[in-house]
Formats: structure tokens, C-alpha cells, sequence
């Protein structure tokens, strides 16, 4: 009995850290991951960037719902010649600055405002909202029972000046479909 | 090999180029075939590798996003290529994605991804190939290819090959037959050419020379050849010529030669013949007036006259006897023999009767072990020859019990019997051998052994002569001597016995 408990401890221990990033994982980890890799299927316009090796940064507003996940992700990870940092801004004027903003869900009722601030920068607004979208977000995550999916807006894509992959394309969720 | 040995040069010549134009081909399909597999197999890879690529760059968003849904969808559009038989993506640790396959194939497909590669199992070629993003490997796609197209083209490429190897040998049977005129035709001509030298004789043919290759060198040589024989055989056959007119003239001085030959021994046995018997008479005087002498002056002769006279009168028989052998002697040469075929049994018979007296007083024995053969000859001087040996075996005989064996032995292929007359007289030394048959010739003073005139054995040889035979004689002194003779030519005996004193007995 000792041993077969033992047995079942050591499968969970092993288990956890190796877990795919699947339907297993927890919604959040994955959507740090789905957000690093959105950069690599998206092109920035070149002057979003101050140097030519300028790091990308990924903000987070609001609440943070990752926790430590997002660092995680980006740990020694490198998009071309660039490295990645993970900021958290506080003031709406700082967004500017970001490459990818994740709003979290707890700027919700101020997601207008928080949106028309980035509307016209090159900045990949990412969300998981009702209605991201339509304020003006570019992907909106959903889910499909356990497995998390996303919206694309490529009109507001376009107005960012931000080019996205058609294999994102692809696999975005069809909005008519929501 | 053995029967392209046999075949006509110009049938040769045909196989010989198919062969090697054939072997070539062959070897040369074989060489492309082999050639080909190999780099279809290389090129397939090559191919399925690209293909990975382009799946696995298509997934790349699949995997990084987890979905499945697309990634099965991006296997599925490889149903257009119909060498692919399944296909599978993996994630990046390894573990299986999505697969596909198609309908109707049941592909091995492994649950996890394995080293990266292409390998040939059995009918299929596999390939393991990493899906790469921004340098990072995110996942693994792998693809089953079936190697029916490999085949397909193999079997496509052995076709053509094929045709081209019948259309190249029927090109090659076209130009080989031909070409091999180029070598066939002077040969066969320098054969046709010699043949007709051969049937007819005619060494004035010439061959005609068409190249200057070594075919042409031969030609050239034949026909000196010919010149050569052509030259030698006029040079022959005046030689020949000459030699006929050479030998008609020998002939010719032979047969003057042998006639004057003939006519000079005619005339030297006429001579004897005369001169012995015109000298009979005289001697007949001398003999019959000395007996007149001695019986009508009996009274007045002394004692030593009386004995001269006698002397005288033993002498002139002597000589008379002398004459009468030479007259038989020479009576021989002069008169012809009478061939017939005779029974020897009964001439050996006749003689014994005839000598039956004296056999008896010398208590001498003849014997003949087995009936002698019928021979052709000449009867009466045969008797003469047995005769005289019989009588010269007894007389030269010192034994108690004299004895005297006749008989013969068969000649060997068709040779005539030699027969032989055998005593246990004294014997004959080796060196008198040949004089033994002179005319006169006596090895013994003239009242031992009974006295003769020693002509016996001449008259002998000169009969044995006549008929063409041969005589020798085999004698050890003391214990007795054997006389051989044939009547008629033998050489096969006469060579087995041609030297009689060496052997012994």
C-alpha cells in the first residue's frame, strides 16, 4: 500500500510540471502562452520600436489574473533579435510604450476609454471580455468548454498597423459564430 | 561457344557484334536501372522532406495554439498527393498531436515522435522532420510515403530502356550485317579462291585484293604463296621430266646389259658344256689305250711301270667323274625347269628308294616326322636337291647311328615353307659356311669321308636358285649341321634367318 501511494505521489509530482499545455493546465497559464505566441505570428510596423533591438514588451492592465506564469513564459525566449519583458503600467499614458496589452477583466467597464488610448499606436490589444471586441480590442480570448480559443478583429488590426498572420487568421473563432 | 564455332564467317561476324552491341545494352540498362533506383529513392526523400517542411510550416499556429481542429485539417490536405499514405504531428515534448490517414491505408504510426530522418521500412519510406518557430523547435511532423511510385517509375524508366534496346539492335543488326561485308567478303573470296586452286590445280589463280588492312597483307601473301608454288611446280615437273627421260635410259642400257649378261652366261654354259664333253672323249682314249697298255704289254712292264699305268688310269676316271659333274652343273643353266605342282612326299620317298642300298650300308636312318606340303617346282631336280643333301649327310658323318631328319616349317604371311635337312654329322665350321657351296670346293683331303668331287652343294644352291629360293646352312661341328632352303621367294623367311651362323644350334 506504502509503495503503491508513494507510486501515485511521484506520477501527480512528475505529472504537473510536464503537463502540455493543454485543456489540463490552468486557463491563465495557457493564456500566457497563447500570448507570447501571438507575437510570433504578428508584424509590428518598424518604428513601434525605439531601437532596432528594442526589447517587445507585454503589458498587463488591471488585475493581474497570471500571476508569476507570464515571466514564466518569456523566460529566455527571444522573437528574432529581440528579448521580451513583461511590464504592469499603471497610467493610461504608459500603455503607448506597450507592444502587446492584455486588459484584464477588471478594467471591464472602462474598456472604451482604455481602448481608445492604443486605438490608432501599434499595440496588439488582447482581452477576455464580453464585447472586447467591439470596443475596439483586436483578440479576444473565449472558451470552447475547456480549451481556450480567440477572436480576431483584423479591422482594427489594420487601423493599429499591425500585420497578422493568416495562420492566426485561421485559427481565430469566426465572430459570427459568438 | 562451340557452335558459334561452327558457323559461317559472315553469320559469325553478325553474332559477335549483336553480342557485344546486346552485352553492352544489357549491362548498360542495368547500369541506368540501379543508377536510377538509387537516386529515385534519394530523390524521394529529398521530396518528402520538402513536403514535411511546408506541413510543418503550415502547423506551426496549430501547435502553438493547441489546436488540434487545424492541425488535422493540415494533415488532410496531403490527400492530394496520393504517395502519401498517413501523416502525424507531435508536439513540442514529443507526445502525439494529430494524425492523419488515408482511407483505406492502415499506416504505422507511432505515438511518439522519433529521431529526426528518412528511413525505407519494407514498402514505405518514413521521415521524421521538426517543426521549427523563430528557431525554436515547437513540434515534430511525421509522414509515411509509399514506395509504389518509385516502382511505378522504375518500371517506366526498365520500359524505355527495353524499346531502346530493340530499336539499338535492330540498328545494330542492320549496320553489323552490312559491315561485316568489310571482313567477310575478302575472306570468303581468298577461301572461294583457294578452293578452285585446289579443285583444279591451277596455280595461276590470284586472289583479288580489296583492303590494305591485314586482310589485305594476307591476300597479298596468298597470292605470293602461289607464285611461289606455281614457280616450284614448273621447276618440278621438268625435274620430273627429266627424271622419267633419266630412267627410260637406264632402263634402257639395263635391259641391253642383262641381255648381253644373259647371252654371255648362255655361251659360258654352252662353253662348259662343249668343252666337257669334247673333253670326255680324249680322256676316254687316254683311259681305254692305257688299259690297252696294261693288258696287252702286261709281260713286258716291270712292276713300277704297271703301277704308273694304274695311277694313270685312276686319275683319267677321276677326272671323268670331274666332267660329268661339270656337264650336270652347267646342264643346269642350259635347260628350263618344268613347273609343276608337286607332292614332296613322294620325290623324298623316290629318293630314298634309290638310296636304299647304301642307306643301309652305312646304317644310316632318315626320318620325316610329318608329311611334307605340295609345292610348285620343278620335280626331278627337287629330288636332286634331297638327294644330294641326304647323301652329304650320311657321308660326313662319323656317328655309331647316322641319322637323317627332313622336314619343314611354315613361312610366315604367305612366305613359302622352308625346309630343312638335319644330320648329327660332323659339322661345319662357321667360316666355311659360304665356301662349302663353291664349285669343287672340298674341305676334307680327297679319300676321307668317301671321296666326291665336291660339286653337290654348288648343284644344290644353283637348283634352289632357279626357283628363286634361298639356302643357308646352321651347323655346330661335332654334333651336326641343318641345310634350310625355300623354293620360291620368301623374303620374310629369308630375313628371319639372313644370318644363320649367329644363331645358335
Amino acid at each position: 500500500m506504502a509503495v503503491l501511494r508513494r507510486g501515485l505521489l511521484l506520477l501527480l509530482l512528475l505529472a504537473c510540471p510536464v503537463a502540455p499545455l493543454g485543456a489540463q493546465a490552468p486557463e491563465y497559464d495557457v493564456k500566457a502562452a497563447f500570448l507570447f505566441n501571438f507575437v510570433k505570428f504578428v508584424e509590428w510596423p518598424a518604428d513601434a520600436f525605439a531601437a532596432e533591438r528594442a526589447p517587445l514588451a507585454i503589458c498587463v492592465y488591471g488585475s493581474d489574473p497570471f500571476g508569476r506564469s507570464l515571466e514564466t513564459v518569456i523566460q529566455g525566449e527571444r522573437v528574432g533579435e529581440r528579448g521580451l519583458i513583461v511590464e504592469r503600467p499603471d497610467r493610461l499614458d504608459d500603455l503607448e510604450a506597450c507592444h502587446v496589452l492584455f486588459v484584464s477583466g477588471s478594467e471591464k467597464d472602462r474598456l472604451a476609454a482604455v481602448l481608445a488610448r492604443v486605438k490608432d499606436a501599434p499595440v496588439l490589444t488582447v482581452g477576455d471580455t464580453e464585447g472586447f471586441l467591439r470596443a475596439g480590442g483586436i483578440i479576444n480570448f473565449i472558451l470552447e468548454g475547456s480549451k481556450v480559443r480567440f477572436l480576431i478583429n483584423q479591422e482594427a488590426a489594420e487601423r493599429s498597423g499591425l500585420r497578422i498572420s493568416s495562420k492566426l487568421m485561421r485559427l481565430a473563432v469566426s465572430p459570427g459564430g459568438r | 561457344m562451340r557452335l558459334l564455332r561452327d558457323l559461317p564467317i559472315r553469320r559469325k561476324l553478325v553474332v559477335i557484334l549483336m553480342i557485344a552491341t546486346g552485352g553492352a545494352l544489357v549491362l548498360a540498362g542495368a547500369g541506368l536501372l540501379t543508377l536510377d533506383y538509387f537516386r529515385l529513392r534519394s530523390e524521394m526523400a529529398t521530396d518528402l522532406r520538402t513536403l514535411a517542411g511546408i506541413v510543418g510550416l503550415n502547423s506551426t499556429a496549430a501547435l502553438s495554439f493547441q489546436n488540434q481542429q487545424d492541425a488535422r485539417e493540415t494533415l488532410q490536405a496531403l490527400v492530394a498527393n496520393p504517395s502519401i499514405v498517413g501523416a502525424s504531428l507531435y508536439d513540442g515534448q514529443g507526445a502525439l498531436f494529430a494524425r492523419w490517414a488515408r482511407p483505406g491505408a492502415k499506416p504505422d504510426i507511432p505515438l511518439r515522435a522519433g529521431p529526426r530522418g528518412a528511413s525505407f521500412r519494407g514498402d514505405f519510406l518514413t521521415l521524421f522532420e521538426p517543426v521549427v518557430l523563430d528557431g525554436k523547435r515547437i513540434g515534430t511532423v511525421y509522414l509515411v510515403s509509399s514506395l509504389d511510385e518509385i516502382w511505378h517509375r522504375l518500371l517506366l524508366r526498365a520500359l524505355t530502356i527495353a524499346a531502346v534496346f530493340l530499336l539499338a539492335a535492330l540498328a545494330a543488326l542492320a549496320l553489323s550485317s552490312g559491315l561485316q561485308g568489310l571482313i567477310s567478303r575478302p575472306v570468303l573470296h581468298l577461301a572461294d579462291t583457294a578452293r578452285a586452286v585446289s579443285e583444279r590445280n591451277d596455280y595461276s589463280l590470284r586472289a583479288g585484293k580489296e583492303s590494305a588492312d591485314e586482310l589485305g597483307r594476307l591476300v597479298d601473301a596468298f597470292n605470293e604463296m602461289l607464285s611461289q608454288i606455281e614457280e616450284r611446280d614448273t621447276e618440278l615437273l621438268s625435274a620430273k621430266a627429266d627424271l622419267e627421260h633419266r630412267v627410260a635410259d637406264r632402263t634402257q642400257e639395263l635391259q641391253v646389259a642383262n641381255a648381253e649378261l644373259q647371252q654371255s652366261n648362255r655361251e659360258l654354259d654352252d662353253f662348259a658344256y662343249i668343252a666337257s664333253h669334247d673333253l670326255k672323249e680324249p680322256l676316254r682314249g687316254i683311259h681305254n689305250y692305257s688299259m690297252f697298255l696294261l693288258e696287252d704289254y702286261a709281260d713286258k712292264l716291270d712292276d713300277d711301270g704297271r703301277s704308273k699305268l694304274e695311277t694313270l688310269m685312276r686319275l683319267t676316271r677321276r677326272m671323268e667323274v670331274l666332267i660329268d659333274s661339270l656337264l650336270q652343273y652347267s646342264r643346269l643353266g642350259r635347260i628350263d625347269l618344268t613347273m609343276e605342282e608337286v607332292d614332296l612326299n613322294q620325290v623324298v620317298a623316290e629318293v630314298l628308294e634309290n638310296l636304299d642300298a647304301s642307306l643301309q650300308a652305312e646304317r644310316a636312318e632318315v626320318v620325316v616326322p610329318r608329311p611334307l606340303p605340295r609345292v610348285l617346282c620343278d620335280r626331278v631336280q627337287t629330288g636332286e636337291i634331297f638327294h644330294n643333301l641326304i647323301v652329304n649327310g650320311v657321308k660326313y658323318n662319323d656317328k655309331e647311328r647316322k641319322r637323317v631328319e627332313i622336314g619343314y616349317e611354315e613361312g610366315l604371311s604367305g612366305a613359302p615353307p622352308a625346309f630343312y635337312v638335319r644330320d648329327n654329322g660332323i659339322g661345319i665350321p662357321d667360316k666355311h659356311h659360304d665356301a662349302i657351296f663353291r664349285i669343287f670346293k672340298r674341305l676334307h683331303a680327297r679319300d676321307r669321308y668317301g671321296g666326291g668331287t665336291g660339286a653337290g652343294l654348288t648343284i644344290v644352291k644353283k637348283i634352289v636358285e632357279r626357283h628363286n629360293g634361298r639356302i643357308w646352312v646352321e651347323s655346330t661341328p661335332g654334333e651336326g649341321t641343318t641345310f634350310h632352303f625355300t623354293l620360291g621367294k620368301g623374303d620374310s623367311i629369308a630375313a628371319q634367318h639372313a644370318e644363320p651362323a649367329d644363331s645358335p644350334g
